[in-house]
């Protein structure tokens, strides 16, 4: 570990001898990575686990002796949850790409058509994101019942987008200042319109963004919990975590298993997607942090 | 029409137009009618009448929705400042030149992009009071000899759920506050070692002034998406026990929608705009200055 | 038989009809003991949702199911039945009915019918014909199910109702000098006081456990002629009768195990099991997961039970709370008649038997004749469960049940006072008075 290809240690290289790393750099890390991921081993581990493992006192209870997939097939053969999945994919994806279709449009005009007024609008856009939904529910929910959307699908596609286009807006601002204008003079002089100037020239440019955008949107939807448990009432429209928390929780006793397989399942969308996109997604959140 | 088409403020209303309509309809006008709702006595199916401050006036006096307060209170501060001490550590850990670089920090974020519903249940079930694995290992290890009731007492319950959300959010911070540390120049600390400045006075004059700003950013976030957190006590107590964890967010859906006293549990919402409006002014005024004053003082 | 008698109403012995206490019967008395009949025309094409709380036992559940699997054979009707967490249910039935949307049929708990019944269909035509083939309704059933007012129109059936009774250890019980287990509160009270003193303590929820705190606590708030409301729905809760309560509650906490305070439904369900107390408050299910546990310690606790009935106050008569759950069928439901039907079929006896056999005993029945229900005497241990409903008294005591009765049980008023009274940290008179001020905003309206 030469200082020449410590390019990124940046000025914390006194930490130089090994033994000394050991202790100040690797075990902290590995502690840190333990705690992190512990919950996501055992969240495996218990689901597949057969209930007379759980339950029992004896034994190590770090592994599993006779692995069982009855726990998943439970959860995919006598409860809803491919419904939850499906809902959860379809909610997630649509307001996703509504949002980036609103985004990408005011993310544009307020950073390069510069209308009237675009500096507090962008501003507010800020303010918007600010704004947590455990505020919004109640009154959320009254126009909701009133609008005839309870329980539909259409409440939660209509309201994540409140939360993304927020964010989305915000995020893509930062990547389209950082087209030059020229490129876009250019175009203007030859007689491209606006509109063209967007599809044509600015969005390929920002495709990292809208990438960066797009994943992290997808998430915060995948993700959402206050809303789909007071808009949803029937079990068919359910998302995946409300699902799992108000079916699969049952009377006094717990079926670990069965829980557990859920929320493993209902993780591993969201993980595959994001391991796939680790930097647009990082790129995404500190973008968003950084402005 | 061709004109219309090249007028910038036509143009940008256009475009502005799908998500200024969503905005006002689904944030704007709810978070005004929120406002009103906690002056009326509106309850589910029943349009409420003006109550002027009824509502205020009776939380007031009511124990629970101050002990909801005291535990709001309790959960931001202690959970964001751990926050911010272990995301800068781990930050700072994960800006070193290591192994499988890219790996660790893509394994490290894992814990933020998990729907926190779920992770909340493997949470749950580590904390159960007879086969918590916590509690088995140190029983095991002799530390102790019965098994902790994590979520059954007010105070462990209180410590337990903030652990949770700990776990949820360094992530978060160290990531954001990473790439604010990969944004300094490395010239800065040759600068600092040369002029004799040691590893923890680099830290102090170097790193944390000139992170200020980024820091100042993450924890308004960290501290407004704490202070009005409700998924993970959702699941693990749902305010139990004796209310020792009900925050307000939840105190507000158990009145609004479990009670069905929407005005009530609008009231409750409402009440919490004041603390994150001083919560932002605070990082925004407070943390953004003295970056400023440092940065001009020190030249 | 006229084609209107048949699609509305129907027809029951005369002599039976005095089981079911409303004015509206439409009794045609022909012969006495002629089985009465009830022919409801499920609309064509008819499809229910039903939303019922999660099960507490497998049993239940698993026999619930396969009876609606019967129902879809016999009639066509397909039934989808979700479930959920008993606490959930009750602000999605309320949603539900002030939206007008939601599932056809929703058994919920307590007085939830009384809290929006003008969304209810009138189901006094179902309730007469199961009262009177089966015994007749109990007070409490009629309570639960029948609107106020005049006439008395059955807006929900009571499905029954988890029955609690005193979970003791019988050899603890002898070991600390009683043989029998005492029949009042004073009895009780020594009885516990001796368990303390054996080292075998009892202990009660006193946290905010829906079922089991509001169960016992209102128990002995009635027990000493202390309650929330009079007849006319007046709070009438800070009362000496109260506050002899609350000074029995003060003595009788002096015996429990330490840590009852933040008590939740489960806990003395797990620590009962786990042998840290010997005498709560509970339904069957602690009997029933010790019983069908594989565990040999769970097997010999179980040998263990004993269950008796709430002990009787000074007031000398029972005065129980159980947990009661109204199967409702709402308005906007597009079959009322299938869903109608769909009740009446899960209460035959057909139905109705072997799904009690299979949960035990942990639904109490509403309807007098299922008292011979073999599983009440298959094992003694079941039978103080029996007459739950018999001998209970409904929620909002001695008021109408409705919306205050139901937003002040849920805001714990009744538990909480008990709790600040027997735990010292508020006398008596100032937990009554605090109790009095939160009703009131209640009852205001």
């Amino acid at each position: 570990m030469s200082k020449d290809e410590a390019q990124d240690t940046q000025g914390m290289n006194y930490l130089d001898s090994l033994p000394r790393r050991v202790v100040i750099v690797y075990i902290p890390l590995l502690i840190f990575l333990f705690v992190l991921l512990f919950p996501f081993y055992w969240m495996a581990i218990t689901g597949f686990k057969p209930n007379a493992e759980l339950l029992s006192r004896t034994g190590n209870p770090f592994w599993v002796i006779a692995p069982t997939l009855d726990h998943f097939k439970h959860l995919l053969f006598k409860t809803a949850y491919p419904d939850w999945m499906w809902n959860t994919i379809l909610i997630s994806t649509i307001s996703t790409f509504f949002s980036l279709f609103a985004s990408v449009l005011a993310a544009y005009a307020i950073e390069r058509l510069r209308f009237t007024g675009s500096r507090q609008v962008g501003l507010s856009i800020f303010l918007a994101y600010l704004v947590p939904p455990s505020i919004l529910f109640i009154p959320l929910a009254y126009i909701v019942f009133q609008l005839g959307l309870f329980d539909t699908r259409w409440a939660l596609m209509l309201t994540y987008p409140t939360f993304l286009i927020p964010f989305c807006t915000w995020l893509l601002m930062g990547y389209f200042r950082s087209i030059p204008f020229e490129l876009e003079e250019c175009a203007l002089i030859d007689g491209a319109t606006r509109l063209q100037i967007l599809t044509k020239i600015v969005l390929p440019l920002a495709v990292p963004g809208l990438i960066s955008a797009g994943i992290f949107a997808f998430t915060l939807s995948w993700n959402e919990f206050i809303y789909a448990l007071t808009f949803i009432s029937s079990s068919e429209n359910k998302t995946v975590p409300v699902g799992v928390i108000t079916e699969l929780v049952e009377g006094d006793v717990y079926h670990w298993g069965a829980l557990m397989a859920g929320a493993l399942l209902g993780s591993l969308p969201v993980a595959v997607v994001y391991s796939f996109f680790v930097e647009y997604y990082v790129a995404g959140m500190t973008g968003a942090v950084k402005e | 029409m061709n004109r219309l088409l090249e007028n910038r403020n036509f143009l940008g209303f256009a475009f502005m137009l799908p998500a200024a309509v969503l905005l006002l309809l689904f944030l704007t006008y709810p978070l005004g009618l929120g406002t009103w709702l906690g002056f009326t006595d509106a309850k589910v199916g029943r349009a409420g009448v003006w109550v002027g401050l009824e509502n205020y006036i009776y939380l007031y006096g009511d124990a629970v929705t101050r002990l909801s307060l005291f535990n709001t209170l309790f959960y931001t501060v202690v959970a964001s400042v751990i926050k911010f001490a272990l995301g800068l550590w781990l930050a700072i850990l994960l800006n070193q030149n290591i192994p499988l670089k890219s790996f660790v920090r893509a394994a490290v974020l894992l814990p933020f992009i998990v729907p926190t519903a779920l992770s909340a249940i493997a949470f749950w079930w580590i904390y159960d009071a007879q086969f918590s694995i916590i509690s088995w290992a140190l029983v095991k290890l002799g530390w102790i000899d019965t098994y902790i009731d994590f979520l059954g007492q007010p105070w462990a319950a209180r410590l337990s759920t903030i652990a949770a959300n700990i776990w949820r959010g360094v992530p978060f911070v160290a990531i954001c506050l990473l790439a604010g540390l990969q944004t300094i120049s490395p010239s800065l600390y040759e600068a600092a070692s040369i002029d004799g400045a040691k590893p923890s006075q680099q830290f102090w004059y170097v790193t944390l002034p000139l992170l200020t700003p980024i820091i100042a950013v993450v924890m308004t976030f960290s501290v407004l998406f704490t202070f009005t957190d409700f998924q993970l006590i959702y699941v693990l107590t749902r305010g139990g026990p004796l209310n020792a964890t009900h925050l307000m967010a939840t105190l507000s859906f158990q009145r609004a929608i479990s009670g069905g006293a929407l005005g009530e549990g609008a009231a409750i919402a409402t009440a919490m705009i004041p603390f994150l409006l001083a919560a932002i002014l605070f990082s925004y005024f407070g943390l953004q200055r003295r970056a400023w004053q440092q940065g001009g003082s020190d030249k | 038989m006229s084609n209107i008698d048949r699609r509305n109403f129907l027809k029951m012995s005369a002599g039976l009809a005095a089981g079911a206490a409303t004015g509206e019967v439409l009794a045609q008395g022909k012969k006495a003991g002629a089985a009465p009949t009830l022919n409801l025309k499920p609309e064509k094409g008819a499809k229910l949702r039903v939303l019922r709380w999660k099960r507490f036992v497998q049993g239940d559940e698993d026999l619930w199911l396969a009876n609606t699997k019967k129902f879809t054979e016999k009639t066509g009707i397909e039934v989808r039945v979700d479930s959920e967490g008993w606490e959930d249910v009750r602000p999605k039935a309320a949603v539900a009915a002030n939206i007008g949307s939601g599932p056809d049929i929703i058994i919920s708990t307590f007085e939830d019918a009384h809290q929006y019944p003008d969304k209810l269909v009138d189901v006094t035509d179902v309730a007469n014909y199961l009262g009177a083939k089966y015994g007749g309704w109990y007070d409490s059933s009629i309570a639960y199910g029948t609107a106020h007012g005049k006439g008395k129109k059955w807006i929900a059936l009571p499905m029954g109702c988890a029955g609690n009774a005193l979970v003791y250890r019988d050899s603890h019980m002898k070991a600390a000098g009683f043989s029998a287990f005492p029949k009042d509160t004073d009895g009780l009270l020594k009885l516990m006081q001796a368990l303390k003193a054996k080292g075998t303590p009892g202990g009660f929820a006193l946290g905010n456990a829906t079922g089991d705190g509001n169960v016992w606590c209102h128990w002995l708030l009635w027990a000493f002629g202390g309650k929330m409301v009079d007849t006319k729905n007046n709070v009438v809760i800070n009362s000496p009768e109260t506050i002899k309560a609350l000074e029995y509650a003060k003595e009788l906490y002096q015996t429990f195990i330490p840590g009852t305070l933040s008590w939740l439904d489960p806990n003395n369900n797990k620590a009962f099991l786990d042998g840290q107390i010997s005498l709560t408050c509970n339904g069957i299910s602690v009997y029933y997961a010790a019983k069908t546990s594989p565990d040999p310690k769970l097997k010999a606790i179980a040998e263990d039970i004993g269950h008796a009935n709430m002990p009787i106050g000074p007031v000398g008569r029972p005065t129980e709370l159980n947990l009661v759950f109204p199967m409702m069928v709402f308005k906007y439901s597009k079959f009322p008649n299938a869903a109608k039907e769909y009740l009446r079929f899960m209460m035959e006896k057909e139905q109705y038997e072997p799904w009690q056999q299979a949960a035990i005993g942990y639904v109490t029945q509403p309807l007098k004749f299922y008292e011979s229900n073999p599983i009440w005497t298959v094992d003694p241990k079941h039978t103080p469960y029996r007459d739950a409903m018999k001998v209970m008294q409904p929620n909002g005591y001695a008021g109408e049940m409705g919306y205050a009765s139901a937003a002040s049980m849920a805001d714990f008023i009744v538990v909480n006072m008990i709790a600040e009274a027997a735990s010292g940290s508020k006398t008596p008179k100032e937990a009554a008075e605090r109790a009095e001020k939160r009703a009131q905003r209640y009852y205001k309206v």
